[in-house]
């Protein structure tokens, strides 16, 4: 899960990748597997990696400030906290005035934005290029100086404007704490991917002036750090710009990585959890691999040959012929870690939680027996080859992707190996994958409207999940 | 796993790494004379470059443009329609002219639905049928190699396709139920009401889809909207990428060639507004929300008004941006929200002028008079400044190359000049025209275009614990509404 700073700013996710082999069509100038990501990358002395790559498509560059920590480094009783310094980093720095980061990214046309995730946080400003040096400036600035700056009043201001964007995606949304509930029931209590990334209410409520610049001066140096810039740039003269606004601030303390543990469940957890909802819905959860695990290719596979189009599995078999759901999604998410496998089903009226969920396990069941076709790897690979040149037209994208890869498999080129690895999944992966961890170890949660505990999948077996035991806000 | 560390040695205390590289620093006397109090300076504005396009017309009338763009092999295509539900739809069948957008998929004379889907899923692409209010198109995004064979299918879907009756029932309950899920949300909820307050029944701004409408839709509809609405007289092709205009137009003409000359472009004539009400806090109550979703406005001009780009000025320093008037106040000051945000929407009638945002429930009488404040601010209470000015206007014009950074926005912005009859050096004008706005146009366009006196404010959240705050302020009276924005009696 990611949160994002700023409600009005748009994230664009380019899916950057290598390229395939292209048969001849019209007016075809060169071939998807010759456009690439052209990249530099080196270190300076106190440890931040700088990643450059020239794109004059446009006179805008993108700047991306990658930083190794996310809300798997918070503590229990301090939930939230890595997205709340997100917030503060927006709040002005030793020698940029708040509002001025703004002013050089929105009121000159172009964008800025944070987001946090389970992993690691990453803030980046898009503007025309002839704004680079003050882009650099900033991010230096807030890297090097944010405490001088940083008062109580600031970081209440900010907590108010969290609290409010939980309440806006959490808990004034239908269905909105599902994930909270399905990572609470995963992941055992104290496992840093147990709780949710927005946090608690409570959590963020006792969050002191002093964990914040703690947390601060452990995790935001340039040893923890990777910057890319994309665009359209002179390399020297940005190369010259990192040195002079980021050269001299000094190298943080050693980081101990929390470790991550993967996960296996032993039996079935059963939940159901009231919510204002008109309708039920139905949500299923492996533990799975993360970023470091190659069987995550073959789980992608999987995800996109059960559900989206119409003729993927469950999609045809529920929505479709049997008509009983409205919607089906199921897929992979990966965090650097570890990662899960999640199924969503919301029914048609007049069909129960309890027939879908019976009627999803057989279609599972039949795939974990046969594998898929060779056409359903086909289909599922094919989207990829257009996936990565979209990718390509975005600078920020291109960014995003050559930090991720820098930041969790030390190569910002890693994107040509995921490519490949996703591209050479087989039948037999995918059959073996599913076999593997789409197992009985999983948890199944019921969502039902008020007072409906028996719309649950099997209600007697379900446990009932309040608000108070799951540290949400509960109803006033 | 491992305790984050709640007290840390001051930052003063540095690894051997760090220590290295200051006794490496031959420049430190340059470093130490650098001053990060100083803005770095703007490089040289950097040139605006629009894209070039040609434009031709086909034999069956429709109007074709191409724009030539080969840094990556990449084709967006798409056939735009001038004129939507709004001017094609009955009112009684609202929903109609989305659902027939949703049948193209389903099976042509030579595919089922499946073999659509199958056939685009091997070409990695997927083609997208939608039609709004005044616009519909068909559009796709191919690698060059494969724009051929996707054009093929596009031209399938859009002469032969077959609207089973068993696909149409199965969308029909699917609507159903995402109608039934809306009533949950409260941003659908107030999306629905908002409108309906502002235009009322007899406008088709002010209609949204019911259940009614959604079950009284037959196949005899779809295949009477299907063959009156997608008709080349009114219709622009748009190629954008990895192609040739000669080489392209040839292969366009080829897929359509059985597509038989026929229709006009519509007349954009609406009704008239229903007269403004004084201001009227609306609420629909919603028991226990956390937060008070608001929606706050009016009816304003069309995009053809000449008070365009005063306007979009004005907006942006009202509501338009990060730093806008009232995020900075509303969401960076008092905190009273994750985000708020000012807008004119901007169509062939009176698209509405709307401002609002999710508000923490116990704030919402809070949150009320600062938006108030905010409106007689910017219709003079509080003049704007150069600054604010310069800003708006550089945010605007200097937005302008995003515009064109992929082949999808280009396409974009080419459909917009076209379905919006702007002249072709439009990019190139607009710059002027937006640097050209004054501290007195933009308050000339406010007091013009936002009426704090008859304003429409619906509130979606608890009326248990915001009605008394709300009447408290004074503001304006309270009229209750349910979740469709029907009058309720206490």
């Amino acid at each position: 899960m990611i949160s994002n700073a700023r409600s009005n700013g748009a994230l664009v996710l380019g899916i950057v990748t290598c390229g395939l082999a292209l048969v001849a069509g019209v007016a075809a100038a060169q071939s998807p597997s010759s456009v690439n990501i052209p990249f530099e990358t080196y270190t300076l002395p106190n440890g931040l990696t700088v990643i450059a790559s020239i794109d004059r498509t446009t006179p805008t560059v993108a700047v991306n400030m990658w930083y190794h920590v996310g809300s798997k480094n918070e503590v229990k009783s301090r939930t939230g906290f890595a997205h709340l310094f997100e917030h503060v980093m927006f709040t002005g720095s030793g020698h940029v005035p708040y509002g001025l980061h703004d002013k050089l990214t929105e009121g000159v046309g172009g964008s800025n934005n944070g987001t946090t995730s389970n992993d690691r946080t990453t803030y980046y400003e898009t503007v025309p290029s002839n704004y680079l040096e003050s882009a650099l400036w900033i991010e230096a600035d807030r890297m090097g100086f944010l405490l001088d700056s940083l008062d109580l009043a600031k970081l209440n201001a900010q907590r108010d404007i969290v609290k409010n964007e939980r309440r806006q995606s959490v808990d004034n949304q239908p269905y909105g704490r599902a994930g909270e509930i399905l990572a609470q029931a995963t992941y055992p209590a104290s496992h840093p991917y147990s709780w949710d990334v927005i946090g608690s209410m409570e959590d963020l409520s006792a969050a002191t002036e002093e964990d914040v610049k703690s947390f601060f001066r452990l995790y935001y140096a340039p040893n923890n750090a990777f910057l890319a810039i994309v665009g359209d740039f002179d390399p020297a003269q940005a190369k010259a710009w990192v040195q002079k606004y980021f050269g001299d601030i000094p190298r943080g303390k050693a980081i101990t990585r929390p470790a991550v543990a993967p996960v296996v469940l032993d039996a079935e957890r059963r939940l159901v959890y009231e919510d204002r909802v008109q309708l039920p819905r139905l949500y299923v959860q492996w533990p799975t691999v993360g970023e470091q695990h190659d069987d995550r290719f073959a789980l992608d596979v999987l995800g996109a040959i059960l559900a989206g189009p119409r003729t993927a599995r469950l999609t045809k078999a529920l929505v479709y012929d049997k008509q009983s759901a409205a919607s089906v999604s199921a897929g992979q998410g990966t965090n650097e870690d570890v990662g899960d496998f999640g199924m969503t089903i919301t029914p048609r009226p007049g069909n129960t939680l309890t027939d879908l969920e019976q009627a999803a396990d057989a279609v599972i069941e039949k795939l974990k027996a046969e594998g898929p076709t060779a056409e359903e790897i086909q289909k599922a690979t094919a989207g990829e080859e257009l996936s990565f040149v979209r990718g390509l037209e975005s600078n920020l994208g291109k960014a995003l992707r050559l930090s991720d890869g820098a930041g969790f498999h030390g190569d910002p080129g890693y994107f040509r190996t995921e490519y490949s690895k996703g591209q050479s999944v087989t039948a037999a992966d995918v059959k073996r994958v599913a076999n593997k961890y789409l197992t009985k170890g999983r948890v199944v949660l019921s969502i039902v409207p008020m007072g409906k505990l028996d719309q649950a999948s099997k209600p007697g077996e379900s446990k009932k999940v309040t608000d108070e035991a799951s540290g949400g806000e509960g109803r006033w | 796993m491992v305790i984050m560390p709640m007290r840390l040695a001051p930052r003063t205390i540095v690894s051997a790494a760090a220590l290295l590289v200051v006794a490496l620093s031959f420049d430190a006397s340059a470093r130490q004379a650098l001053d990060r109090t100083k803005t770095p300076p703007p490089g040289k504005t950097p040139d605006l470059r629009v894209p070039t396009w040609t434009k031709a017309s086909l034999a069956n009338g429709a109007d074709l443009i191409v724009s030539e763009k080969h840094d990556l092999p990449l084709v967006s295509f798409s056939i735009t329609f001038l004129g939507g539900a709004n001017q094609f739809e009955p009112a009684e069948r609202t929903g109609l002219a989305s659902i027939t957008a949703s049948m193209m998929s389903e099976g042509t004379k030579t595919r089922d639905g499946e073999g659509l889907s199958n056939a685009l899923q091997l070409l990695g692409t997927s083609v997208s049928t939608a039609i709004g209010g005044e616009s519909g198109s068909m559009s796709f995004v191919s690698t060059t190699g494969k724009f051929g064979q996707t054009m093929d299918i596009l031209a399938d879907m859009l002469l032969n396709s077959t609207f089973p009756a068993d696909a149409l029932e199965r969308l029909r309950a699917q609507r159903l139920v995402a109608l039934t899920q809306a009533r949950a949300q409260p941003g659908a909820i107030a999306g629905r009401v908002f409108p309906k307050v502002l235009y009322g029944p007899a406008h088709p701004y002010g209609r949204v889809a019911t259940e009614e409408s959604i079950k009284a839709v037959t196949r005899d509809d779809i295949v009477a909207f299907q063959s009156q609405y997608f008709q080349p007289g009114r219709a622009l092709i748009t190629v954008v990428g990895d192609v040739t205009a000669a080489g392209v137009k040839p292969v366009v003409e080829k897929a359509l060639a059985a597509w038989p000359k026929a229709g006009t472009r519509p007349t954009f004539s609406y009704p008239a507004v229903p007269e403004r009400q004084k201001t009227t806090i609306f609420l629909v109550d919603r028991p226990g929300a956390a937060q008070s979703t608001m929606a706050i406005g009016h009816p304003g001009p069309p995009r053809s008004t000449p008070d365009y780009y005063a306007m979009q000025v004005m907006n942006t320093m009202l509501g338009g941006m990060f730093q806008s008037r009232l995020n900075a106040n509303i969401r960076e000051e008092k905190g009273y929200s994750y985000g708020v945000s000012s807008a004119f929407s901007y169509g062939k009638g009176p698209g509405p002028f709307r401002t609002g945002g999710d508000i923490v429930g116990e704030k919402t009488d809070a949150a009320l008079v600062e938006f108030m404040k905010e409106l007689r601010g910017i219709l003079g209470e509080r003049p704007v400044t150069d600054e604010e000015l310069q800003t708006a206007k550089d945010s605007l014009i200097q937005r302008l190359p995003g515009t064109f950074a992929s082949v999808t926005a280009i396409n974009g912005a080419l459909t917009t000049l076209w379905s919006q009859g702007l002249p072709d050096d439009y990019y190139q004008q607009y710059t002027k025209a937006v640097a050209a706005v004054t501290k007195a146009d933009v308050l000339r366009v406010a007091k013009k275009y936002i009426d704090i006196d008859r304003l429409a404010i619906v509130i979606v959240g608890d009326r248990k614990s915001i009605e008394g705050p709300l009447k408290a302020t004074n503001i304006a009276p309270i009229a209750f509404l349910d979740i469709e924005g029907a009058p309720k009696t206490q």
